[in-house]
């Protein structure tokens, strides 16, 4: 079952609709004719809830669909695009780029240093004329 | 007589030397996009979205429009050499490939190059034609109505992007809706969904949301794929016989009225409109014998159809003030930071932007063909560049432009949790477009329908009984109905082989 997309699809529905619905259903929420902050949340979070049961009972009638969740790739995009926000903030934005290219390519198909190094040193150039020539604040040095 | 005035005002404004500049930007970084394969329209404006904050307004959105209706042009030339179908040329991939493959490349690709210029001229024609009057008719529009309109939109969008799948699209839709609910409850001053943190107290950030839906989950989807492809090599002989141009025109002209219309239609636009066209060329055209295998018809018909329908799309986020699919959802919103509210008001307080916009479609439209016909040889060493190469530049702009709108590192962070959550709808079969469209018109949503429950004392009936939301509710029963009969007869087909494959122990469960 855990590895039936379909289910899983009704299962996540269902999750974003209790996380919203219970919070909304918390707020005041008023008549139709003069509806508080919370009706209109609580009715979408029904209907996705509402659709997120069909799923599961579509599910049922018909053939599973197997998931297809690959964790390296976009694992390595998080964990580069985390080191990119500590070194920019803690070292500065060159050092941060170059780290963002060598990180983050790791999940691409081929790895060249050398390439890697031009990319750097162009991207750096760009984030230079975004500092110099549009004014972008960032901490370049 | 008026229509001439409005268009030489128009001229006016387009023809200013930064308006080209900016238009000439739009349709050069939109054919790249096109071009390469993993960056459509969506992810492109998503990362210049940011940029619009620090440009004028009537330059940001010529060069916006610039990237979408150039991408149009742009994915027919890869679609046509390589087979490589964006998310809008899956029908290029047909008869264009087909014709590469019997050595006409160069004829394939002069014929939607000018079928695309034709398209895109007819286009603007029906756009200064016919915004102004559907303008007046969205004065008609009250509340109920406009809410009839937005979920109508919802259910076309979801329809055309899943591909038949419409609940999978709805749900998205809704989530979106429920994503634009987060921050201060305009009417009651309530903070919803923000546990109190201020940086939500205004809400979600597009950008935030964009860049991670749309750079972030899109890069890790496009890894996954790891496609290889080979860059094409081969000759292009762009000059066709007189004869072969002949063929050329009646097909363009057939798409861009096919196109013009769908892209008019709520959920429609380029991919709708190709298919659209594509079937019309099968029924109706002189060769159309030879379609399918190589024929100019298949080529010409698809590609003005899409570029028309990329122009014509604009009219209801204009002249109505509702987006109908997510490309204009986002469009909406560099109207909106420019505090310009489109709508049947907005054409006329702001004719210089409507009127400039028009006209720089069609010095656009002039740019593109250029970049796409004489030069083209040059663009297919675009292809040289591999994706691995690529996406880390992709991944940094997303970082420049998240931390661009408020000068803030860690709002990077939000942008990166965005991407995971996107990637994990795009891995349980969720498409990310109708979330964009319903985040979008989410407050808007909400807001007609409560005013249209206090016009009607809280009764729901007002959206069954006023004419034209009654009309846009019909659609939608028509349209749950007949899904829910598809549905039915596929599981009282698919019946005997699921019993089958039940029976078989840990067949499929795992």
């Amino acid at each position: 079952m855990w590895s039936n997309q379909k289910v899983m699809r009704g299962l996540a529905l269902i999750a974003v609709a209790l996380f919203f619905g219970v919070q909304a259903a918390g707020y005041h929420l008023g008549t139709l004719a003069r509806a508080g902050a919370g009706l209109f949340p609580l009715m979408v979070s029904g209907a996705v809830g509402l659709i997120g049961v069909v799923m599961l009972a579509q599910a049922h009638f018909e053939e599973a669909e197997p998931m297809n969740f690959n964790l390296k790739n976009i694992a390595i995009i998080m964990v580069s695009l985390v080191g990119f926000v500590l070194i920019a903030q803690h070292v500065n934005v060159i050092a941060a780029i170059v780290c963002l290219v060598f990180m983050s390519s790791l999940a691409g198909a081929d790895y060249f240093i050398v390439r890697n190094l031009k990319i750097s040193a162009v991207l750096i150039a760009v984030a230079a004329a975004f500092h110099y020539l549009l004014g972008l604040n960032l901490p370049l040095l | 007589m008026d229509i001439l005035h409005n268009l030489a005002f128009g001229f006016g404004h387009a023809l200013t030397l930064h308006n080209l500049m900016y238009c000439a930007i739009g349709c050069l970084v939109g054919t790249l996009v096109g071009l390469l394969p993993g960056l459509g329209p969506l992810s492109t404006i998503s990362l210049l979205l940011p940029l619009t904050y620090a440009i004028p307004t009537d330059g940001a959105l010529i060069m916006l429009a610039g990237i979408y209706y150039g991408a149009q042009y742009g994915d027919s030339v890869s679609a046509i050499t390589m087979k490589i179908p964006h998310a809008s040329s899956i029908v290029a991939c047909i008869d264009g490939y087909a014709m590469t493959l019997k050595g006409k490349t160069g004829l394939a690709l002069f014929t939607a190059g000018v079928s695309s210029f034709i398209g895109g001229s007819v286009a603007i024609v029906v756009l200064s034609t016919l915004a102004v009057p559907l303008g007046e008719v969205a004065f008609l529009f009250g509340p109920s109505d406009y809410c009839a309109l937005m979920l109508v939109g919802f259910v076309c969008v979801s329809f055309v992007t899943t591909g038949g799948h419409m609940l999978n699209g709805l749900s998205m839709a809704l989530v979106g809706v429920l994503l634009g609910a987060v921050g201060t409850d305009v009417i009651s001053g309530t903070p919803r969904f923000t546990f109190d943190q201020p940086f939500l107290a205004d809400g979600v950030g597009l950008i935030s949301v964009a860049l991670g839906f749309f750079g972030i989950a899109e890069i890790a989807k496009n890894l996954d794929s790891n496609n290889q492809f080979t860059p094409f090599n081969g000759r292009i002989d762009l000059i066709p016989t007189w004869p072969e141009f002949k063929r050329i025109i009646p097909s363009a002209l057939r798409g861009s009225l096919v196109g013009s219309i769908l892209g008019l239609l709520p959920g429609g636009g380029p991919t709708l409109a190709q298919f659209g066209a594509y079937a019309v060329e099968k029924k109706f055209s002189k060769y159309r014998s030879e379609i399918g295998d190589g024929a100019i018809e298949g080529v010409a018909g698809q590609a003005a159809a899409d570029e028309a329908a990329a122009r014509t799309s604009f009219i209801p986020l204009m002249s109505i003030g509702i987006p109908e699919n997510a490309v204009m959802a986002l469009m909406m919103a560099a109207f909106i930071v420019k505090g310009i509210q489109p709508g049947p008001n907005m054409i006329g307080q702001h004719p210089d932007l409507f009127w400039g916009l028009v006209a720089s479609m069609w010095i656009g439209n002039c740019f593109l063909l250029f970049l796409n016909v004489p030069m083209v040889k040059y663009w297919l060493s675009v292809f040289k560049i591999p994706y691995a190469a690529l996406f880390p530049s992709i991944l940094f702009f997303c970082c420049v432009g998240t931390f661009s709108i408020n000068n803030n590192l860690d709002d990077i962070y939000i942008t990166a949790v965005f991407g995971l959550i996107g990637y994990v709808f795009m891995r349980l079969g969720l498409e990310a477009a109708p979330l964009m469209l319903g985040f979008i018109l989410g407050p808007m949503l909400e807001e007609n329908f409560r005013r249209a429950m206090l016009l009607s004392r809280g009764s729901l009936s007002i959206f069954v009984t006023r004419p034209i939301s009654g009309t846009l509710v019909a659609l939608i029963a028509a349209f749950f109905a007949w899904q829910f009969g598809a549905f039915a007869r596929h599981v009282r087909r698919s019946r005997p082989m699921s019993a089958g494959v039940a029976s078989r122990p840990n067949s499929s469960t795992g």
